[in-house]
């Protein structure tokens, strides 16, 4: 199922990721409209990181390409934001809460530039925004997973962006997080921008996002989710293992061949 | 002033400005290798200089710095560059690369320095020096030369701190932002070859990481800012060269490098074990503190369990009055539970100041002996005590499945942890029950003690009421 969407703030032609010859993501293919909360949704092994990872040009492509806001990345950098996995940094640097949000004033400031005040003050009100305003200068092993994936949150807040991409900014937090991040992407989608956020729970997907993303390494549909949670296509998303396609992208990993020309 | 402490020659002042020099600027590099694991490839970096010094020498035919560092620096850089090479491009892994490469450039390395002493005979015997180091060795000229490094190397780290940071803390959101992330990682590669190059001549190759990483792991235990660890490190390292030079210097026939490494293994020794907070005493202390917090509970608890045995009716049903303490002697604390005596004194002492508890005299009657009894608020804390004991048995049986009997060991350590946030949580999560899986009431937080001034507990839960 496909939908022509215009003026996509994200679009998505052909994209093929491969990790060691095998297929990560098969030819994908959707754009996302501005102002949206879209949740990417799918099984284990599906893709879903790789897909935003592909998009923000963190992993090669095989083919295909993403645009934001109809240009390369490369050219509207300023405008996208990134989060990653919290598990993907070690929370025993040395830095504090205050010190990884002010590296979402990294970009704007540029290479070799001291940041300022007025990045300081941003910082600052983007950890008030996430509710750890008293925990600015606490040492960021101190505190516990919820706060860290706040922490992000507000780095990502402070980025002042127009596109988000969130990689399971709901794993493994507590109830006040939860919360926090539900109440702040919604206010982010009221003011126009565009969230996209991986997401592994089905049951709340339903409940937290306007658009969904079905992925199991191909796109299985996308769409505003009435439309997209249908009983049929959970069922191929979820259910029915794509045999064939598992068998070749498992012929290309074992010979160690390409499947791109 | 010893004797043998000559300050006024000037070979002393050489060794110490150069090992210093050396040393602190490895460790600001090598603050960026510890932070972002990469300690062993430091180690494979700092033995593959060895067949560029090798090389440079058979070229240039020359023992000077000039002539060999540039050598070992091209050597050092081809180094790192094949280890990222190897990882990026085929299907092993960082690790083993790194092992990789360290063994064929220094085996290569060992290759040319014999093969160099067979053919040129005496000449080689400078170049003995870069397997072990030979501080001694350090010239004027030379001296220039580290400090012109040691300076760029603080300037660079400087000016790219921020880059710096983020590269370290975060690869994948630096890229994401733009950042010219290999240009910055290709930079601090070569800031870090550079600290090795003329690193080798004091310490030798076989050292190095020592120089690198010893400061930086010493470092990390007295603080959590990356700009104070950056200071510290070099402090540690500037330390540890001053020391290990005195040494060698005073002491005839002792070799520099290995005595700079050895005073610097001594302050990370001293680090891991003194350092507030993170370091090793600091940590028993903690632990210690919590034993007696554990001890003192242990003894309200006992006083509750008491007043709850003498009336029941009252103890744990909301408005049905205060219960009292009891007076109990020390030989009945003792039957009640295994405290050991001494601590059980010295925790009765202690709760006595906090007045949780009071001395009683034996009355005239003679129906009550002299010992001890909980103030209202002594109680009030035993009760908070037994509830969250009863409320976690209660959760472990209930939410946890675990058998009613298999459950007591588990609150007796929990219930000493379970902070006022943690108790309402439970206490919503299991609806706010009665009685735990043994049938005992639990205590509601203000069903017992006076109404009082609050000092042991926050208010806990409102619906508790």
């Amino acid at each position: 199922m496909t939908t022509a969407i215009a003026d996509p703030v994200l679009e998505v032609h052909d994209l093929t990721v491969t990790y060691r010859q095998k297929p990560a993501l098969w030819d994908i293919d959707f754009g996302i409209p501005q102002g949206v909360l879209v949740g990417v949704v799918g099984p284990n092994g599906a893709g879903k990181s790789t897909l935003i990872k592909a998009i923000m040009d963190l992993v090669p492509t095989a083919s295909g390409y993403a645009n934001c806001f109809g240009q390369s990345l490369d050219e509207v950098r300023q405008r996208v934001s990134y989060v990653p996995q919290r598990e993907s940094v070690d929370w025993d640097f040395p830095a504090s809460a205050l010190d990884v949000v002010l590296m979402g004033r990294y970009g704007k400031r540029g290479l070799f530039r001291r940041l300022s005040n007025r990045d300081r003050r941003v910082a600052r009100e983007c950890l008030r925004t996430v509710g750890l305003e008293a925990f600015a200068d606490r040492q960021i092993a101190q505190l516990s997973g919820g706060q860290q994936q706040r922490v992000f949150l507000a780095r990502a807040l402070a980025q002042e962006a127009d596109l988000y991409l969130m990689d399971e900014p709901f794993a493994g937090v507590d109830a006040a997080t939860e919360r926090t991040t539900l109440e702040l992407l919604g206010e982010l989608r009221d003011q126009g921008k565009t969230i996209v956020v991986v997401h592994h729970d089905l049951q709340t997907a339903a409940e937290y996002f306007d658009w969904i993303v079905l992925l199991n390494t191909r796109l299985v549909a996308y769409g505003p989710k009435a439309e997209v949670f249908t009983p049929e296509l959970l069922q191929e998303t979820y259910g029915g293992s794509l045999t064939l396609l598992a068998n070749v992208s498992e012929l290309a990993r074992k010979q160690n061949l390409p499947v791109r020309e | 002033m010893p004797q043998w402490l000559h300050l006024d020659d000037p070979n002393l002042w050489l060794v110490l400005a150069g090992t210093v020099l050396v040393g602190a600027a490895s460790a600001l590099v090598g603050v960026f290798a510890f932070l972002r694991r990469r300690a062993l490839v430091g180690d494979a970096v700092a033995h593959s200089v060895l067949p560029g010094i090798a090389l440079a020498f058979v070229v240039g035919q020359s023992r000077s710095l000039a002539v060999l560092l540039p050598g070992a620096f091209i050597s050092g850089l081809l180094a790192l560059w094949s280890i990222d090479a190897i990882a990026r491009n085929s299907r092993i892994k960082p690790d083993a690369a790194t092992g990789l490469v360290l063994s064929v450039f220094f085996g290569t390395g060992i290759l040319l320095m014999t093969w160099i002493q067979r053919s040129q005979g005496a000449a080689q015997a400078g170049l003995d020096r870069f397997l072990f180091g030979q501080a001694a060795g350090i010239l004027p000229t030379d001296l220039y030369l580290f400090a012109a490094v040691a300076a760029f190397l603080a300037v660079c780290i400087a000016i790219a701190l921020k880059e710096f940071r983020l590269l370290s803390f975060d690869p994948e959101f630096a890229r994401a932002i733009g950042m010219p992330f290999r240009s910055l990682e290709g930079l601090l590669a070569v800031l870090t070859v550079l600290a090795v190059v003329i690193g080798v001549q004091t310490v030798g190759v076989v050292l190095m990481a020592a120089l690198l990483i010893t400061p930086a792991a010493a470092a990390r235990f007295w603080t959590d800012r990356l700009g104070t660890m950056l200071l510290l490190a070099a402090g540690i390292a500037a330390m540890g060269s001053m020391a290990g030079s005195m040494v060698s210097y005073a002491v005839p026939r002792q070799p520099t490098g290995p005595w700079i490494i050895v005073a610097l293994s001594a302050l990370a020794l001293a680090s891991m074990a003194f350092a507030p907070r993170r370091g090793w005493l600091a940590q028993r202390i903690r632990l210690a503190a919590y034993r007696r917090k554990i001890a003192r509970e242990n003894v309200l608890k006992a006083f509750w369990h008491a007043a709850e045995e003498q009336r029941p009716e009252v103890a744990s049903v909301p408005g049905a009055g205060h219960p009292t303490s009891p007076v109990l002697s020390e030989a009945q604390l003792l039957e009640r539970r295994a405290f050991v005596p001494r601590s059980l004194r010295r925790s009765m002492r202690k709760l006595a100041r906090q007045g949780l508890l009071q001395a009683v005299q034996a009355q005239p009657d003679a129906v009550s002996a002299a010992g001890w009894q909980a103030t209202p608020e002594g109680l009030r804390a035993g009760a908070r005590l037994a509830r969250i004991h009863r409320l976690w048995e209660l959760y472990l049986t209930e939410k946890l499945r675990i058998a009613p009997d298999h459950v007591h060991d588990d609150a007796e350590a929990i219930e000493h942890l379970i902070t006022p946030e943690l108790e309402a949580e439970l206490e919503a999560v299991l609806d706010h029950p009665e009685r735990d899986p043994h049938g005992s009431a639990i205590p509601r937080p203000n069903g017992t003690g006076s109404r009082g001034k609050d000092r042991t507990e926050k208010p806990i839960n409102p619906k508790a009421g």
